[in-house]
């Protein structure tokens, strides 16, 4: 297990020195996932230790955004006062995208 | 018998310097909320994300505890995010397994996808004249939470906002999408869980998996995507 952990951290940290030097415009998480998606793909396989670890964190990823989300209370009074027309984009833009997202693959995969 | 207790003010400032209090204020709500949406047989509204935000916002309110005190302590869980994100590269690996040459239309559809879900989302907000601070946090918010937070923080948006309107992207996804997806005669499995996946993340994936394995195994990979395609091309979408 520790050695699963050892090698996402070593696969983020490479990715935070690329973001921070090379490419300052993508999050250095995302550069890591890159590179892991790239080791993964040599190797042929998922190793367990990296398997375990990675998704023992990601079964509880909701957990690890609670205190950024906690933030909410310094925009309550704004939220409030926008409430409605914030849930109307949100419900309209979710469905619009399950729309678009999903016609899009029903109307190519015919095609094949 | 009366022991030399030190008066409960003294614990209390003790408990209150250390992130110790935080981080078990953050774990058990995260836990109550987990066996309430086990309970609720994983009713999508019943997110554990949701009740422990709740219940964390309403407990450091209690207790007289700023924000910023509280996010010292949170911010272990908070760190995690990273590594978390790494990790979705073993789900797209995965998923990638399954993909039958399909990418080419994949790719496609998530493109169309994603730009819809940032112009109408922030088409709407404008239209409906929702303060301009708020409308930022909307960009982001279909892309899975811990990459749109990375992604807000480079287009100077608000990371929490983004987080808060992801998770409410998610839940209305995870509750709505069928409707759409039955109004509009899809059937396929795989087609179904890879909208969710583009349009509602991770608690859109959660979904997917709860009603077909075939479904979910799309939607994280459609999850997985849009995190990565997000990160590369809406910090230009946003300079546009």
């Amino acid at each position: 297990m520790i050695q699963g952990l050892v090698q996402i951290l070593i696969f983020q940290a490479l990715g935070e020195l690329l973001s921070k030097f090379a490419l300052p415009f993508i999050p250095g998480p995302v550069i890591g996932l890159v590179l892991l998606l790239v080791f993964l793909s040599l190797r042929g396989h998922v190793p367990a230790s990296i398997d375990l670890v990675g998704s023992s964190v990601l079964q509880h990823l909701g957990l690890l955004f609670i205190p950024a989300s906690v933030g909410v209370v310094l925009y309550l009074p704004i939220l409030q006062a926008n409430a409605w027309a914030i849930a109307s984009a949100l419900v309209i833009s979710v469905l619009a995208t399950i729309a678009v997202t999903a016609s899009l693959l029903k109307v190519f995969a015919k095609k094949d | 018998m009366q022991a030399n207790l030190p008066p409960i003010s003294e614990i209390w400032v003790y408990l209150s310097g250390s992130p110790l209090l935080a981080l078990v204020l953050t774990l058990s709500a995260y836990l109550l909320g987990l066996t309430l949406y086990e309970r609720s047989d994983r009713n999508p509204l019943a997110n554990p994300v949701l009740i422990a935000v709740i219940l964390v916002s309403l407990s450091i309110n209690l207790l007289d505890m700023s924000y910023v005190k509280y996010f010292e302590g949170a911010q272990f869980v908070h760190f995690l995010l990273g590594t978390a994100t790494v990790s979705l590269a073993i789900p797209i690996y995965k998923g990638f397994a399954s993909l039958k040459g399909r990418m080419g239309i994949l790719m496609l559809a998530l493109l169309a996808g994603g730009v819809t879900s940032i112009f109408t989302a922030v088409g709407m907000a404008r239209l409906l004249g929702v303060d301009e601070s708020l409308v930022h946090g909307l960009v982001a918010k279909s892309v899975t939470a811990p990459i749109a937070m990375g992604i807000a923080e480079r287009v100077q948006a608000s990371p929490t906002l983004t987080a808060i309107f992801a998770v409410s992207t998610g839940i209305l996804g995870a509750v709505l999408g069928r409707y759409v997806l039955d109004a509009l005669r899809i059937t396929a499995w795989w087609q179904r869980g890879f909208a969710l996946g583009v349009a509602a993340h991770g608690i859109g994936t959660s979904r997917a998996f709860s009603v077909n394995p075939e479904a979910g195994a799309y939607a994280s990979l459609g999850m997985g995507l849009h995190g990565i395609l997000g990160a590369v091309l809406i910090p230009y979408a946003v300079a546009w």
